[in-house]
């Protein structure tokens, strides 16, 4: 029929004695066009044809919406092929055994278990990542050794830049607030310790932690999970090869190796940054210098290398567990390297204060 | 168009992916309400082909009209309306894994259809209740079988009513009766909706029970072998290649 001519899809609802609902039903019913609502109260509904023109599956859908909880439903008056589709969405016992729902009893336990599970699975990566990397730090496993190189290169030499940017405005930020503070009691020639202090012992580290879990960590789990989802992973287990030991051992230890170096640079990049601000102040370079030389010790910059080996190592471990946790679809993949950015800065941080604690205790 | 024109013909079609052409001299024609398999062995080309009839790669050479328009010299706007009449379900199902499947079926229905979100609502209930994933709607495409991804696949390939579906290799790795029931399924979409069913199978048993015309593709020539009823290749006199495909796989299953 024309599209000119077609009516517009019309109901009327017509109430019978013993409970009987006769719903006459006219006009065009197609999916590209407004459908009428209905307020519909009942348990025994007949649907009639009255003037129907033409219809596609709004009108089955429609049918199937409204009515589906309707005890008695009758269709008779209706052509075939409508009732066929009315009959196509009717719930089908065949398909059951794929779809059985589960109630919130069977959910809080399967939510449970998963909980436990993750646990379970995280500290099962911890022991397979220590196992590993201890049998290749001991010679009893081979290392993967291309892996390894890519891996210095791509987290170590190829985050320089954007390590020495941080580093160097983070140093500027503390110089500029420390000025601003110090100046009001005359001791602007301090802010040389207050950045040279900060940047070795906390934020070279912290900084070098933080990117290495927004820059590796991701990059970690992004790989790992595309690789579940593509069964490498499954490959390598098939092929009598551990997954963990292959790919997260290479990842860590190049990892464990760049990031304290990196944290250095960061360091000295963060009190030159330091050094700008304050020389631009009242500071001279001489004055500067020679500040932040009488505040370092050796003690602080152990201080700052320890807590990047373990920023490192959390970094890195995170992005290698979340990515070999990954659900096997796009969506997981995402998940994966968003949650391990979380996850390792959030240890991260853990790590840093827990950190602060011993490090005080021991008047480190 | 016209109810009674054939829905899918080619014309000395030729298919391929850059430069090298895979099949070649590819002519038929299918009527509306039919079930189309593209058939032969494997690499010769049936999901290439498959794309090229569904406008979704151009052919190499010749002609190939689906709903009667020419997809390779339409423009842009007549090639899209023409796509938004036919639906695709891929190998893989390609559901997108960030929505769940309601949102999966709403979204071609949003985009292209000014109705309420109630409406839309209720047009993916149903489609969903059709492929029975009632049930499912809520879950996301990871949560799922293969089998109910296929059917979900499906569901959102009817999305839009289309006049002719394609499905490229609808059944496998599925289990033999998942299978068996996602035949029911296409003959019954293809009863209830009319609608015309294009598929790429290697399932002879498959094809035999759905199919009503079969496409086999001779890999040794790279032409189209022969065009027939499946259960005419079952014949020794019939396309020797095909009776040989057909009749290992009959006798093997």
């Amino acid at each position: 029929m024309s599209e000119k001519s077609a009516r517009q899809a019309s109901i009327s609802t017509e109430n019978q004695t013993g409970g009987l609902t006769i719903i006459k039903i006219g006009g065009c019913w197609r999916i590209d066009q407004p459908l009428p609502s209905l307020n519909f109260k009942g348990d025994n509904v007949k649907i009639v044809n009255e003037n129907l023109d033409d219809f596609d599956s709004a009108l089955p859908a429609w049918i199937h919406y409204n009515f589906k909880n309707v005890r008695e439903l009758d269709l008779s008056e209706l052509p075939n092929r409508l009732q066929s589709l009315v009959r196509l969405a009717e719930k089908n016992t065949q398909w059951k055994s794929e779809d059985e729902k589960s109630d919130l009893l069977e959910k809080f336990g399967v939510w449970g278990i998963e909980s436990f599970g993750s646990w379970g699975r995280a500290m099962d990566h911890i022991g397979q990542t220590s196992s590993g990397l201890i049998r290749t730090l001991i010679g009893r496993s081979k290392v993967n050794w291309a892996d390894f190189t890519l891996q210095l290169q791509t987290s170590g030499v190829d985050a320089l830049p954007i390590v020495a940017l941080l580093g160097f405005l983070t140093g500027l930020i503390m110089a500029y607030v420390g000025l601003i503070q110090l100046r009001q009691v005359g001791a602007t020639v301090y802010v040389a310790n207050l950045v040279a202090l900060a940047m070795t012992r906390e934020m070279g580290a912290l900084m070098t932690g933080i990117i290495a879990c927004g820059r590796t960590s991701t990059s970690f789990a992004s790989q790992l999970g595309s690789m579940n989802v593509s069964q490498e992973s499954d490959a390598l287990r098939a092929l009598g090869i551990n997954p963990v030991e292959y790919l997260a051992v290479p990842r860590i230890l190049a990892v464990t190796l760049m990031i304290p170096l990196l944290s250095l640079f960061a360091t000295f990049v963060g009190i030159f940054g330091g050094m700008i601000v304050a020389c631009a102040g009242d500071l001279s370079i001489d004055q500067y210098l020679n500040q932040a030389i009488k505040a370092i010790t050796f003690k602080s910059f152990l201080v700052g290398f320890i807590k990047s080996f373990f920023f490192a190592f959390i970094a890195a471990w995170a992005g290698c567990y979340r990515g070999y946790v990954a659900q096997r679809s796009a969506l997981g993949v995402g998940d994966a390297a968003t949650s391990a950015a979380v996850l390792g800065i959030t240890l991260i941080v853990i790590a840093d204060a827990i950190f602060a604690v011993i490090f005080n205790l021991y008047n480190f | 168009m016209d109810a009674t024109a054939p829905i899918l013909k080619c014309n000395k079609l030729s298919v391929g992916y850059g430069d090298v052409c895979v099949m070649k001299d590819i002519s038929f024609t299918l009527e509306r309400g039919k079930i189309l398999a593209i058939v032969g062995p494997s690499g010769c080309g049936k999901s290439t082909l498959m794309r090229v009839l569904g406008g979704l790669d151009e052919p190499m050479s010749g002609n190939c009209e689906l709903l009667g328009v020419d997809l390779s010299q339409a423009d842009t706007r007549v090639r899209e309306t023409t796509l938004r009449q036919s639906g695709f379900l891929f190998q893989g199902s390609a559901l997108f894994s960030s929505l769940t499947l309601r949102e999966n079926i709403e979204m071609p229905m949003r985009e292209f259809l000014k109705i309420s979100s109630s409406q839309i609502r209720q047009l993916a209930e149903y489609k969903l209740a059709c492929v029975g994933l009632s049930d499912a709607i809520d879950k996301l495409p990871s949560e799922i079988s293969g089998g109910m991804a296929k059917r979900a696949g499906i569901a959102r390939a009817m999305a839009l009513d289309p006049e002719i579906l394609f499905l490229d290799e609808p059944s496998a790795g599925l289990d033999p009766l998942t299978s068996e029931r996602l035949d029911d399924l296409i003959l019954k979409v293809r009863e209830s909706f009319n609608t015309t069913i294009v598929l790429v199978s290697h399932e002879v048993p498959s094809i035999l029970h759905t199919a009503d015309y079969c496409v086999y593709l001779d890999s040794d020539t790279a032409t189209m072998g022969a065009y027939a009823p499946p259960k005419d290749f079952l014949d020794p006199k019939s396309h020797a290649k095909a009776h040989s495909f057909f009749s290992r796989a009959v006798t093997t299953s």
